[in-house]
C-alpha cells in the first residue's frame, strides 16, 4: 500500500463523536474542577486550622514563660501572668498590669514569680493567697505583702508610694512599722529614692560604665555582664538595688562565683535593708546549689532566718540541707526538728526529713 | 442527574486568531471533535477510552490556559498531550495483557468504510499492537493522520532524528506484513 492509501484509511475511522459524548466530556471536566476546588478548600482550612492551633499553643506556653524568663518588664498595660510556687502546690496565676509606660517591674529572683521589684511608675497586681508563698512587692525600702488580694503600687513622685487595695488585705512593710491595709483603703508611705552614686563616683557621660543596668533589666544577662566586665567594679553602685541586679547579671549568665562578691556586699554594708534576707537567700543557694560549697551556704541561710520574714521557713530548709551536705549530721537533724516544730505542716517537710535523717 | 442542554445545529466556529486570549468553551468547540478523532485513530478504538483521553487532555488545558498563547498553537500543544495521553494508555494496556493474554477484541470505528477497508483496518490495528508504543504512535501521526514529520516529532517528543525512525522502523514491519498477507491471498 503507498502511503496517501494509509491516509485516506486513516480519515475512515471515526470515533462517533456526537454532542451527548461531547456534553458527557464537558460535565466530567466540570465536576473536576469543583472536586479540585473542595479538595483545595478543605487543604487550606486544615493548614490555616493547624496554624491557629500551632500559634495559639505557642502564644500560651510563651506567656506561661514570661515571668521565669524576663527578670525586667517595662511598657503600659501589660498583662503579666505569672506561675507561682513551683510545681509542689500546683501552679497558680498572678496577674500582673503596668499601669504607665515608664513602669519598670523586675521579678524577684527565687520568688517563683510570687515577687516583684517595683522602680519605677505603677503596677496592680492580682494574686491569689498562699499563705505559705506570700506574694511580696518590693519597692524601695517599702516592702508590700499580700494577705490574699488584687491591689496598685504606684510611684507618686521619687519619695511617695502610693498602696491602694481592691480586694482583700495587704501588709506595708515601711520605716520598720508593719501596716495593714483592707479592701477600698490606700495608704501614702514615703518611700527612699534609689541611692544615686555619689558625683564621686559617676563618670563622664558617655562612658559605657553604666551600659550594663538596662541590659541587665532587660534580662540580657550575657551581654549585662560583659559590659560590667569592661566598666569594672566601679560600675556598681553601693546600693542593694544595683548589687543585686549585678549579681542577677553574674548568676544568670552562667557565672555564679561573680555574683558572690555583689551578694556579700548587701550583707555587709546594708544589713538593715529589707532586700538583705533576699540577698542572702540567694547567696546561699548561690554556694550551695551552683558552687559547691555548703559549709559557708549555711551562714548565709542563718543570715535570713535571723531577719525573719517570708523567707525564713525556706531558709531553714535549705539549711537544713547545707549543714546535712557539709557532713554534720547531728547537726542537721537538729535542725530538722527545729523545723517540723516549727513548720508542722511545713512545704518542705519531706525534703528536710530525708536530710535531717529522720525518715 | 443534571439535565442534558438543549441540543442545537452549531454553525461552523470561527477562525482561529492569532494572539488572542484562549477560552476553554471556545478551545473546546474549536478542537474537541479533533481531539477525539485524533485519538480515535492512535488507539484504534471508539468506546470509553475515547471518552477518557478527551477529558483529560482539556481537564489540563484547562487549568494550563494560560500557557497557551492563542488558538493556532492550541492545536499543537493537544496534539502533544493527546500523544503522551494515548501512549501512556497503551503501555498500560500492554502491561495488562501479560497478564492476561486476552486478544484484541474491539472494532475499529469507521462506519463509513467498506468491507474491505475494515477488514485492511482491523489487520493494520493488530500489526501496531505488536509493535512498540513510540513506533506505533509516530507511525499512526505520519500516515494515518498525515502529519508531516516535524509536527510527528513535536508531539511525540523527540528529535526529528528520532522520529524519522521510528517511522520508518514501523513502516517496514508494516510493509512487510501487508506484502505477506498479499502473497499469500494471490
Amino acid at each position: 500500500m503507498n502511503d496517501p492509501m494509509w491516509t485516506a484509511l486513516g480519515d475512515k475511522v471515526e470515533p462517533g463523536w456526537a454532542p451527548e459524548r461531547e456534553w458527557a466530556v464537558r460535565a466530567a471536566i466540570a465536576r473536576r474542577a469543583t472536586r479540585r476546588r473542595t479538595v483545595l478548600r478543605t487543604a487550606v482550612a486544615v493548614a490555616s486550622t493547624g496554624l491557629i492551633a500551632v500559634g495559639g499553643f505557642a502564644l500560651v506556653s510563651w506567656r506561661s514563660a514570661v515571668p521565669s524568663s524576663a527578670p525586667a518588664v517595662s511598657g503600659a498595660s501589660t498583662a503579666l501572668r505569672a506561675p507561682a510556687a513551683g510545681g509542689e502546690i500546683g501552679i497558680e496565676t498572678v496577674t500582673v498590669t503596668q499601669l504607665s509606660p515608664e513602669t519598670v517591674l523586675a521579678p524577684l529572683p527565687d520568688r517563683d514569680g510570687r515577687g516583684f521589684a517595683l522602680r519605677a511608675g505603677g503596677a496592680r497586681f492580682s494574686v491569689p493567697h498562699d499563705t505559705r508563698h506570700p506574694f511580696v512587692v518590693v519597692a524601695g525600702d517599702v516592702t508590700i505583702e499580700d494577705l490574699g488580694t488584687t491591689f496598685t503600687v504606684r510611684y507618686l513622685g521619687a519619695d511617695r508610694l502610693n498602696i491602694a487595695v481592691e480586694e482583700g488585705r495587704v501588709r506595708v512593710r515601711a520605716g520598720g512599722t508593719d501596716t495593714e491595709i483592707p479592701a477600698g483603703a490606700t495608704l501614702e508611705v514615703p518611700v527612699s529614692p534609689l541611692p544615686e552614686a555619689s558625683p564621686k563616683q559617676q563618670r563622664p557621660a558617655g562612658v559605657a560604665t553604666s551600659s550594663w543596668r538596662p541590659l541587665a533589666e532587660r534580662g540580657q544577662y550575657e551581654e549585662a555582664r560583659k559590659a560590667l566586665r569592661k566598666a569594672g567594679p566601679s560600675a556598681v553602685r553601693d546600693d542593694t538595688a544595683d548589687l543585686l541586679l549585678a549579681a542577677d547579671a553574674a548568676r544568670l549568665s552562667g557565672h555564679p562565683a561573680e555574683a558572690v562578691p555583689y551578694l556579700e556586699r548587701v550583707l555587709r554594708g546594708h544589713t538593715h535593708d529589707p532586700r538583705a534576707g533576699l540577698a542572702a537567700f540567694t547567696l546561699g543557694r548561690v554556694l550551695l546549689d551552683e558552687l559547691g560549697r555548703p559549709g559557708e551556704a549555711v551562714d548565709a541561710f542563718a543570715f535570713v532566718r535571723s531577719s525573719g520574714g517570708p523567707l525564713a521557713e525556706d531558709a531553714l530548709a535549705r539549711q537544713v540541707e547545707a549543714v546535712s551536705r557539709a557532713g554534720d549530721v547531728t547537726r542537721s537533724r537538729e535542725l530538722a526538728l527545729l523545723y517540723q516544730r516549727l513548720y508542722p505542716n511545713g512545704r518542705r517537710a519531706k525534703a528536710v526529713s530525708r536530710f535531717g535523717g529522720l525518715d | 442527574m443534571s439535565p442534558k442542554p438543549n441540543l442545537r445545529v452549531a454553525g461552523p466556529p470561527p477562525e482561529p486568531v492569532a494572539g488572542g486570549p484562549v477560552e476553554f468553551d471556545e478551545l473546546f468547540a474549536r478542537y474537541g471533535r479533533y481531539v477525539a478523532h485524533l485519538t480515535a485513530r492512535l488507539l484504534g478504538s471508539g468506546d470509553a477510552d475515547v471518552d477518557d483521553v478527551v477529558q483529560d487532555v482539556f481537564w489540563l488545558a484547562s487549568r494550563r490556559l494560560p500557557n497557551i498563547v492563542d488558538m493556532i498553537q492550541a492545536r499543537g500543544w493537544l496534539a502533544t498531550v493527546t500523544t503522551r495521553l494515548v501512549g501512556r494508555r497503551l503501555r498500560r494496556r500492554r502491561f495488562r495483557r501479560l497478564f492476561h493474554a486476552t486478544p484484541r477484541g474491539q472494532e475499529v470505528p469507521a462506519p463509513g468504510a467498506t468491507a474491505e477497508q475494515r477488514a485492511l483496518l482491523a489487520r493494520l490495528y493488530e500489526v501496531l499492537e505488536s509493535l512498540p508504543t513510540d513506533q506505533r504512535l509516530a507511525w499512526s501521526l505520519r500516515y494515518l493522520e498525515g502529519e508531516p514529520l516535524d509536527a510527528v516529532a513535536a508531539a511525540c517528543g523527540c528529535s526529528l532524528a528520532t522520529a524519522k525512525r521510528r517511522v520508518r522502523a514501523a513502516k517496514k514491519v508494516i510493509d512487510e506484513v501487508f506484502l505477506r498477507d498479499g502473497d499469500e491471498d494471490e
